[in-house]
Parts: C-alpha cells; structure tokens; sequence
C-alpha cells in the first residue's frame, strides 16, 4: 500500500492548505496522521490516487513523498492489534511508526504502519492470517 | 592613568610623527608587498610623491577582498620564519582573513592595548577576567597581553559557561571584565538572579567592551544592572589593523581616542569614495603606521562614525571616533563575531537538499544574539522520516557553525515560500534595536 507524505510548517491551516488542494484535485483521503514535532511537521496520507495526489500538491509546490507502507486488516475485537503487534515483535520487526483509518465503511478497521523491514513484515502477517490491503481496495 | 606620551601630543608633533611614519610605510610597502606596488603603479603614484599628510589620498585603497585575492600570504611584507603569530578573523566566503605578526608588531599592539586599558580606569591593581572567546580572534589575547603590560592579573577565561564565570569573580575578586557589552549585560543578569548584588557583594569596577559596538542605552542598562560604580567604556579595532587598540574610550566618555601615531584614520563617502572633512560622517578608512608583517595602507573597514579633533579633557590630543553608528556593507555582528551572509550563502549552495533561497532573522534573546536562517525544503526523499529532516536540520547546524564559529538555528520552510527578489535580496531582517 502506498502512503504520500507532505511537508508542512507548524502554522495554523498549513494542513488545510494540504486537504484542501486534494479537494481540489478530486482525491480522497483514507487516512490521515501528524505528530507533534516543535518545528515542523510530516503530513501522512493514505489516500485512493497516491500518484495523481503526488503530481498535484508538488505542482502547488509542495514537497511530496510517495512511500510503500503496509496496511493490515484487523478484525475489531479484543486484542487484536496486540496480536500483530506481537507477531512483528516475534519477527524482530521494529515499527517506524503506526496509525489507523478513520472512514471505512461497512469494513473491519485498517492499521496502518512502517517498519525497518516491510518485505518481512508482509511475510510474517501473511503467514499469520492477517489479511493486507491493497491500494485497489481503497 | 595615561599610558604613553604620544598620546598628549601637540597635533604639529602627532602630524609630524605621522607623516614620517607614513613615508617610510610606502617606501616598506612598495619594496615588499606585490600587491601594493601593482595598485600603485596602476595608480601612478609612487613613494616619493608622499610628501605631506594630504597625500595619503593618492594612495588607493585596500579591501578585505584584497586579503581574499592574495589568500594567505600575498600581503605579507616578511618572510614566515619572522613571524611569532597568528591570528584570523571572518572573511567573506569560506577562507579566513589571516593576519600576522613580527615581534616588534606584537610588542607596538600589546602597548596599544594597554593604552586603551588604561583610558578605560585599568590599573596594576586590577584582576581582569577575560570573557571573550580564546582562539584566532585577537580580542581575549589582545586585551589579555594589554592588561599583563600594564601589570593587572589577567584570567584567561574565555566565553560562555556562566557558572563558573561567575565563581571566579566572586573567589577570585574579580574587579575587571572584558567582554562584548551583551555577554556583559547577560553575565550581570545570572548573577543577580543567584541573589547576588554586584555592587555590594562583588569588586567589579570597570568594564572593557569590544567585539560589538556599544549603545547609551546598552551602557545605561549596564549600571542597572552592575551598579553605578561601574566603568564601562568599549574599544575598536580589527583584526586587519592589528585587532583591539586601534581606538577606545576615556572615562570621559566622549568617543574613542585614536592612537594616531600608529594609525592615520580618514572618513570617506563610501559611494563616491570622496575624502570628507572632520566632523563629517562616513566610511572609517585606516592607514597602519609601521606595521612590519602586514603593512596596510587605506584599509576600507566598513564601519560608519565621524572624527573629531578637539582635545578632550582627560588630557589626551589624539582625535576620537563617535559610536558606530553601522556599516557601509550588509557584514552582521553576531555574540561579537563578524559574519557575512556571503558565508552563509556559500555553506547553504552546497546542501543539495535544500533551495537557493534563504532568510537570516536576528534577534536579542536574554541578552544574547539568536540567528535563524530560514531554508527551503526541497528533496522529498526527507519525508521518509523525522529523522532524516532533522539530520538534515543538524547538518546545516554543523556547516555554518563550522564556517562562522557560531551557533545558529535553522528552519526549515516549504518550497517557494521565501520571498523572491528582482534585483539585489534583502534577505537580513535585524531586530536588534539599540543593542537591547
């Protein structure tokens, strides 16, 4: 699955200016996640058309990054990301950082995550059942 | 305390002084120095048309460009093996300007040092703590070498580390500092916040202030905060002259005495490069007298102040140069350290990651300068992580500091928000007002 990541200024509506130009270019946003940081900040979007949202808020000029993530389905149920997280932690598989989907509908939740390892971690989640989303399914 | 008779002379005498000095100087510079006696030749002028004081005027001038072109060596009048030091101070781009010394050279600064230290209160029964930073800028060992001829105990002690800055002027007595007037002003501060009264509960009397210039407001401020008891004059010069004892103040407080038997200073329009009469304001132009290692004829330093010749009651006859009122060229005064933004500029054209545009915003923060240079993110391979952006922020952080010898902080902004410019940038905004 892929993931944009956009550069913004901590200043208020510097977000905006980013969802509000993929309005305009008619992309949907899955997923959305930000992290205090003093100085500035890293945008992460799951969004339905990585490449189209790319080419459009660089030529807003923005700085944009397309990155390969992976995006495990979780039933909702007690317990279940501690299982992942448990099956990465059993693979040696260190997580970058880890966030969810907000809107899906009538689907289970999606965890969203990078590691220093995405190739094994597809592999050690496969082998374990967990079902990965691809980018087509958005 | 007047410190050398040259310094209460009739003008006839410190014209007549001058003008042998000056004499002999072109004679030294168009045998040795290259680079002069090529200026000079284009200038068709040679030694023997200096014949009174008024002729310096055709002499051209020299720039700090000119220590750039002849890096390192091209403007030295000595061969290396008479030179007993070094020193440097910032240039325009990554090579420092170097300046060096015989041992007669040494020996003429230090008494020039100690000519300001004494117009500035220093006696032999003074413990002067040295706050400037150590290393190749000749303030801390200018001064230091100075205050040892005039036979005050001199601690080397060097900038920052306030804590024990502090201790050693309690347990040590401390009752002179050299410093620049904000370290000043913030040193005073620390140590009133640790409860203490200097006035009451220190010996510190006198302060010698360099390195930046020194506001009426600044020093006003500085007897709230040391108490009325305590002297504060500051000095000039620069590393090209020699470094500190080109000028200081008296403790009449009415601009910097000029050690004219050793430099002829004249002020110019920096525009039309027009000598102008005394009392008018304009470019400071300095002509070294008897400089062995590196001779300097009509040295343009950039800073703007005016002369005045009247005597001053303290009893000295050199002229004195007013406050800088700032400078002919867009040089900053960064914690005393002289900085272009053409060596910024050069520091930021190498990071790839990063665009051609920048900012630099300088402000007083608790006294002390703060540079943020602002810098346009362009390379999104950054967004991987946290991580790499702030690598990148610390890379600059490490290039400049290692250019500049300073500290600065970095912002990063997104592409295309720096203002752009048609023509010549304003890239510095400097929010310092009043030094305060």
């Amino acid at each position: 699955m892929k993931q944009i990541s956009v550069f913004v200024e901590n200043q208020p509506g510097s977000l905006m200016r980013v969802t509000s130009a993929l309005n305009e270019a008619k992309v949907n946003i899955r997923a959305a996640a930000s992290f205090d940081t003093p100085e500035f900040g890293i945008l992460r979007l799951v969004v339905d058309q990585p490449v189209k949202a790319k080419e459009y808020l660089t030529s807003k000029g923005f700085v944009v990054r397309v990155q390969d993530v992976i995006g495990a389905e979780l039933k909702d149920e007690k317990g279940n990301l501690n299982q992942m997280l448990k099956i990465l932690a059993e693979g040696n598989i260190s997580i970058g950082y880890i966030y969810s989907f907000v809107i899906r509908e009538n689907r289970a939740p999606v965890m969203v995550f990078h590691s220093d390892d995405n190739e094994k971690a597809r592999g050690v989640l496969k082998e374990a059942g967990i079902l990965l989303v691809d980018d087509e399914e958005l | 305390m007047i410190w050398a008779k040259e310094e209460t002379l009739p003008r006839a005498e410190i014209e007549k002084i001058q003008l042998e000095k000056l004499r002999q100087t072109v004679a030294y510079i168009y045998e040795k120095v290259e680079p002069y006696r090529k200026k000079m030749d284009a200038a068709k002028v040679k030694p023997e048309d200096i014949r009174t004081l008024e002729d310096l005027r055709k002499l051209p001038f020299t720039y700090k460009s000119d220590f750039k072109d002849n890096y390192p060596f091209g403007l030295f009048a000595v061969d290396k093996k008479e030179l007993v030091r070094y020193h440097a101070s910032s240039g325009t781009t990554g090579k420092p300007t170097v300046v060096g010394y015989t041992r007669h050279d040494l020996d003429v600064w230090l008494n020039n040092v100690a000519r300001i230290a004494c117009m500035g209160g220093a006696t032999a029964d003074d413990v002067a703590q040295i706050s400037f930073g150590y290393g190749t800028f000749t303030g801390a060992l200018g001064l230091h070498g100075g205050l040892e001829k005039i036979g005050a105990s001199v601690i080397p002690m060097s900038s920052g580390n306030t804590n024990k800055q502090i201790m050693f002027i309690q347990d040590m007595g401390v009752t002179l500092l050299v410093a620049t007037p904000s370290y000043a002003l913030h040193l005073g501060e620390q140590i009133r916040e640790r409860g203490i009264d200097p006035k009451k509960d220190l010996r510190m009397h006198i302060g010698l202030f360099g390195g930046e210039g020194m506001t009426e407001p600044m020093r006003d401020e500085m007897h709230r905060v040391w108490g009325d008891q305590f002297i504060c004059t500051q000095n000039y010069g620069m590393s090209e002259l020699c470094g500190p004892g080109v000028s200081g103040e008296c403790t009449e407080l009415c601009g910097m005495h000029v050690n004219e038997d050793w430099f002829i200073p004249e002020i110019i329009d920096p525009e039309t490069e027009e000598v102008l009469p005394p009392g008018e304001h304009g470019e400071l132009v300095v002509t070294c007298l008897g400089k062995e290692a590196l001779p300097l004829v009509r040295y343009r330093t950039g800073d703007l102040t005016k002369l005045m010749y009247e005597p001053c009651k303290c009893g000295r006859t050199t002229c004195r140069m007013e406050n800088l009122s700032g400078r002919a060229d867009d040089m900053l005064v960064i914690r005393g350290v002289n900085v272009f933004p053409t060596q910024i500029e050069e520091v930021l054209f190498k990071i790839e990651e990063i665009g051609p545009h920048y900012e630099i915003l300088v402000e007083r923060k608790n006294r002390l300068d703060v540079m943020t240079i602002s810098v346009e993110l362009i390379d999104d391979r950054l967004l991987d992580s946290y991580a790499s952006l702030s690598k990148l922020e610390q890379r600059i952080k490490s290039a400049l500091k290692a250019q500049l010898g300073l500290a600065t902080q970095i912002k990063l902004v997104g592409p295309n928000s720096l203002q752009r410019f048609e023509g010549k940038a304003k890239r510095v905004t400097d929010l310092r007002k009043d030094g305060l």
